[in-house]
């Protein structure tokens, strides 16, 4: 540990687990569910801005798609491209209030079972939830459920956190599982929570996580989100060495923000042997 | 909660899979509020062949919204009134509170604020 640079004095670093937490669903409930409800004003006043990749894989779909997005946060993907419908759902009651107050259809759901007719929809989105998962069965389930919901030849865009990302936060690279701190400057809380219902955002809030000042506890609460990081190839490869791989193909794969992505596409039915 | 999104739900406890009863999911105790929206003629054509038809003229009638035909038209592009209906009844059509039960296993899903709850138990699963 000796080896490792010292952290800007003051700001709350990811802790590397070393090995993924025992008890999958108690860690998801602790530290994602609960989590993000006791963020959601300030972590959606820092969600505005669509990921282009995101944006371009929206702005592709058919007019009159309709698409649902799995882990929909405050919904600022769903209103991107206004040709086309989107049901939205997440675990955060928090964040289906401001999307639901948006006008924006929101759902209370697990992504690893989402209560949909199967084969329905034209397209659906991933982005930044399959790595709240644990264990690699639960990763997979959750691509699994969203594949069961598609139509056959409908797209699906997952984008998770990469290890490698060279952005504002870095990772120890021996550990895949960590603990990553949500900070929310004590000044902030008053302008989130006024500006949470409307969309509106206040730069002086610009997220916690892009702050490169140091905080101290004194001024700020810090809750921490549990995150499996994924290497390069880990996202297909998830896909590939499972039962999806006959049920999928994969259109397209990069990285992009600091995180990997994969767009699948739902084969058509095929005759059972 | 739009009545699009109620078609498209079914039960989802683990051992509830027969889908003549788990689909549907039966009504109860709903307040109703119409919220115009834009009408979208691809999206409706679209929706057409992704909801169950009977299912929404079942779920209609016993909301009391009237004005949907028994069977889709078979132009239903060249018949707008049809097709601002379905849009009324689809997409303008809010719950914002009341009950989804599930007519097979006898679960319950409570829709609040607009928001249906989804989550199962762990044992449900």
């Amino acid at each position: 540990m000796d080896s490792e640079p010292a952290p800007p004095l003051g700001k709350p670093q990811p802790v590397g687990l070393a090995a993924a937490p025992a008890d999958a669903g108690r860690t998801e409930a602790e530290f994602v569910h609960e989590v993000y409800d006791q963020i959601a004003p300030h972590f959606s006043s820092t969600r505005y801005k669509a990921w282009p990749v995101v944006d371009q894989f929206l702005q592709g779909q058919a007019s009159g798609s309709l698409g649902a997005d799995v882990g929909c946060g405050n919904g600022k993907y769903m209103g991107v491209n206004p040709r086309l419908f989107l049901l939205g759902s997440d675990r955060s009651w928090g964040l289906l209030d401001i999307t639901n107050r948006r006008g924006f259809e929101a759902m209370q759901a697990d992504t690893l079972t989402l209560g949909y007719r199967p084969n329905r929809f034209d397209f659906a989105l991933s982005i930044a939830v399959i790595h709240h998962l644990s264990t690699p069965e639960r990763r997979c389930a959750a691509v699994r459920e969203m594949v069961r919901i598609l139509r056959p030849g409908g797209q699906l865009l997952v984008f998770v956190w990469a290890l490698e990302q060279k952005g504002k936060r870095r990772f120890d690279q021996t550990q895949q599982d960590f603990m990553v701190p949500w900070v929310i400057p004590m000044n902030s809380v008053h302008n989130t929570l006024t500006a949470s219902t409307t969309g509106e955002t206040s730069n002086a809030q610009d997220a916690a996580e892009d702050s490169t000042a140091p905080v101290t506890s004194s001024t700020s609460q810090v809750f921490h989100r549990y995150y499996h990081l994924f290497r390069e190839g880990e996202l297909e490869q998830l896909v590939l060495n499972s039962d999806l791989a006959s049920q999928v193909t994969v259109t397209e794969q990069g990285y992009d923000r600091d995180n990997w992505y994969v767009i699948l596409t739902k084969r058509e039915a095929e005759k059972s042997p | 909660m739009r009545l699009l999104t109620h078609n498209m739900l079914q039960c989802h406890v683990k051992k509830c899979t027969d889908p003549a009863l788990n689909f549907p999911l039966q009504l109860q105790d709903i307040e109703l509020e119409q919220v115009e929206t834009e009408e979208n003629e691809d999206l409706l054509l679209n929706l057409i062949n992704k909801v169950d038809y009977n299912a929404l003229t079942t779920t209609a009638a016993q909301l009391g919204l009237v004005g949907l035909p028994n069977a889709i038209p078979k132009d239903p592009q060249a018949d707008p009134a049809f097709m601002t209906r379905l849009h009324e009844v689809l997409l303008e059509t809010n719950i914002t509170q009341g009950k989804m039960a599930c007519r097979g296993c006898g679960h319950v899903y409570t829709i609040k604020d607009g928001i249906p709850n989804m989550l199962l138990a762990e044992h449900e699963i």
